[in-house]
């Protein structure tokens, strides 16, 4: 089950998510579900088509299936999806 | 096996990630074929990656040669020849043959 903990671990794609900042002006506000994922980006279906953001300048809030909201720091995402599941996380604070 | 194949955690995130994937991909199908195919693509990798093997309801549900998902009736001609079950991928045509070994209803 995904938890907050290890949502850097978890598969993302069929999660929703909304960009809440980013250092591209025209990628904040962008929500919508995961549909794919690369090592630098995030394609997420929109109203508007599909997007592909780039994690690295992003911060992210992903609603989980169970409802909660989790805010990421776009940059702890960056690998391959597969690569993913073998991160250490390291927890500051 | 050889070596560190990783700890029990990534292990059971893994067949997690693996069943959300195929969930994704029955849901992604009826719009979005090529989103399940990817879905497909993905979860094998994880199986291989972590060394964790795909349930066997899913084993049957994608083609091994070219990761399509598979749906009896759109992409996929399911038949029974002479006790098996053969599993013909419409996408590049190949065939899987499964043996029926036992009755699942009575």
């Amino acid at each position: 089950m995904i938890t907050p903990q290890n949502v850097l671990r978890h598969e993302l794609i069929g999660l929703d998510v909304l960009v809440a900042a980013a250092s591209n002006p025209s990628h904040a506000g962008i929500s919508g579900r995961i549909i794919d994922e690369t090592r630098n980006t995030l394609v997420i279906q929109t109203g508007r088509g599909l997007k592909r953001i780039p994690k690295k300048y992003s911060t992210l809030h992903i609603r989980l299936p169970d409802g909660t909201v989790v805010e990421v720091d776009g940059s702890a995402l960056v690998a391959r999806p597969e690569k993913r599941i073998t991160m250490r996380i390291r927890l500051e604070g | 096996m050889a070596g560190n194949t990783r700890k029990r955690a990534s292990r059971r995130l893994a067949r997690e990630r693996i069943e959300t994937l195929f969930k994704r991909a029955a849901e992604f199908y009826p719009e979005n074929p090529e989103w399940s195919n990817r879905c497909v693509a993905l979860a094998r990798k994880i199986s291989m990656r972590q060394r964790v093997r795909i349930d066997r309801r899913f084993r049957r549900k994608f083609c091994r040669r070219c990761n399509a998902y598979l749906v009896p009736g759109s992409n996929a001609r399911v038949r029974i020849h002479r006790g098996r079950v053969i599993v013909t991928c419409l996408s590049c045509g190949h065939q899987s043959r499964y043996l029926l070994v036992r009755s699942r209803h009575g």
